[in-house]
């Protein structure tokens, strides 16, 4: 069999996969995924000042939107994008027109494998979202599709076609995703174990979803991917993937879908400053300990039959059970049902592809 | 990548066997325990039950040097009278014997067509320790860590994960995996003769509540203390119209139990290598109701509803006994004898394990 580290196997998806980027500083990280990235289309997301010009190394096929242009596609609806936070991200979701979305970090490069070889991450992501999960019941040998493994005895036969796979969340080597108290205490510590799984988070059970090496189904689930308001003008910051990671998990759980979490691993290279993410997360230490009962004991009604539907119930419920937690969920359940506006005028059901939209610099 | 256990000369033994006169090794057998030869510097320092399944009259011989007691069934029979009834015969279930008549607080079973496996880099796998360890940190079942266990060193609790939860809670179960034959069921087995695990998943993980598993005795730990009582292997073997399904039944029971009371169940490392496929035809008449029924008894512990007068484990699990009669009979008669041999084996397990009062048993 041929080394797939040699091979440049067809691209899969290629015209059904948008790769979303956040950047404030500059996207030479791409020269590294080039073999990786180049044949899908990008949608560059460049946060703070917009005056500033952000290169796209050539070669790439991208469109890039600063904070004029989140404003004027959006107008005033652009309030529920973050500003100065990579949680502005997801208005690079909400534009896409692709099928499946893809997102990483600029400071994650390509990992390599036990045996040295280059992780085709993207590659992996696809493999995750286009066979079944298994959130209903726990496999032992984890991911059952997986060639090599299948479902072990005592795994009930009813459950084996799975459910769709809604989200796939990968992993880190060297840096790895700690809160700040953490990094405080052990400044050092790398993550250099490579768990070769790919696994379903069960059903009824939250995870903390980070948002560095990220594939979903846009489809399925991409209305509940929004970010959260972070950053500029907010009194939190580092938890808008965790914020949408609760939400999405609950609606899928609702909605019978399935997130994985596990391979494939890329190489986080840069550590963020612990100071500066302890003031990010101050509060957030203290709320998430009231909004994981909450996310925890969430029911959706009956009736809540799609994800917008979902979504903004959702809203309804932040608002009435942790508004007294802080005004700062009040805004924030506003900020959800926006986004659900926003999402809707520009994913109008019905249509695959809606109007060209005036955007930015675009190849 | 070339599959093959680890020799007896490749074993590191430890230098400090942990817990060495808190656990026991529960071994059922019913051929020979040559395996155990491949397992002496990992095992010698512990205490082996051996379970002698089938005929009673055959010798088996264990290596020399090992400390054992053995029991066949004709000891079974004089230990427990009438209850003997709740311990399979031909049938590996018989090992949850070794579990009642034990006094230490940690078990760990094995089977006899398992030996030691080698890790990726080539060093043998010291399944025992590992399981060791697995018991003796907490587990965290309420919340998913995506670095999986966060005491393992060089990992943590990611950003994200609630401090409340990270204190975790007791481990009552280590279930370890297998490389080279896999536990598939029959017809898995029929269809993918071939299929070899050669897939080493660094990870050792908690299994979070509200959600069952299948757990397999091969290679598998528990505190006693915490969950002895609920290990039983049911009904299985001889006269029974089932096999197979022993270890997963005690999986399903455990589970809804640890969920309730708040106890861990880990599953992942340590791995050892299984070497003999089982028949798959013999397989398959054995699991073959279990296939169907399965599809009934799932639903049924996914919605057990233990009542919080349920505070230990010999209560739970006679309340399990009630709904298992009362809702799985009209599956199947057998769930009545199930039943019935699940609070025998209680009252066998409180015989044998009174409680303790002021350091002495009563």
């Amino acid at each position: 069999m041929a080394d797939p580290a040699t091979l440049s196997p067809a691209p899969l998806l290629k015209d059904e996969l948008d790769i979303v980027i956040p950047t404030i500083r500059n996207l030479d990280f791409l020269e590294m995924w080039r073999p990786f990235f180049q044949p899908y289309h990008l949608i560059i997301v460049q946060d703070g000042d917009p005056s500033k010009i952000i290169k796209v190394p050539q070669g790439f096929d991208y469109e890039l939107y600063n904070r004029n242009d989140i404003n004027r596609i959006l107008g005033p609806k652009a309030s529920c994008i973050s500003f100065k936070d990579s949680a502005c991200r997801c208005f690079g979701y909400m534009v896409s027109k692709k099928k499946y979305i893809y997102t990483i970090d600029d400071d994650c490069f390509v990992a390599k494998d036990p045996s040295g070889n280059d992780i085709n991450a993207l590659q992996q992501h696809i493999k995750n979202l286009l066979s079944p999960s298994t959130p209903f019941f726990f496999n032992t040998l984890y991911d059952p599709y997986r060639a090599g493994a299948d479902f072990v005895r005592g795994y009930p036969f009813s459950l084996r076609e799975g459910v769709p796979t809604a989200v796939s969340h990968g992993l880190w080597l060297n840096i790895p995703d700690y809160d700040a108290p953490t990094q405080l205490v052990k400044p050092l510590e790398r993550n250099t174990r490579y768990v070769d799984a790919v696994m379903s988070i069960p059903k009824g059970t939250l995870f903390p979803m980070c948002g560095m090496n990220l594939a979903f189904d846009r489809e399925l689930i991409g209305p509940a991917m929004y970010f959260g308001l972070m950053g500029d003008g907010q009194p939190i910051g580092r938890y808008d993937d965790m914020w949408a990671g609760w939400c999405t998990k609950v609606i899928c759980d609702h909605l019978g879908w399935g997130v994985k979490t596990g391979l494939p691993y890329i190489w986080h290279s840069k550590a963020s400053n612990p100071f500066v993410n302890l003031k990010k997360e101050y509060k957030g230490i203290y709320w998430q300990e009231e909004l994981i009962p909450f996310f925890q004991s969430v029911t959706l009604p009956k009736d809540c039959t799609s994800v917008q539907k979902c979504y903004i119930e959702l809203a309804k419920q932040v608002k009435e059970k942790l508004g007294k937690v802080d005004d700062y969920f009040n805004k924030l359940a506003d900020a959800m049902v926006t986004w659900i506006e926003a999402w809707d005028e520009l994913n109008p059901s019905g249509a695959s592809k809606s109007a060209a939209l005036p955007n930015g610099a675009s190849k």
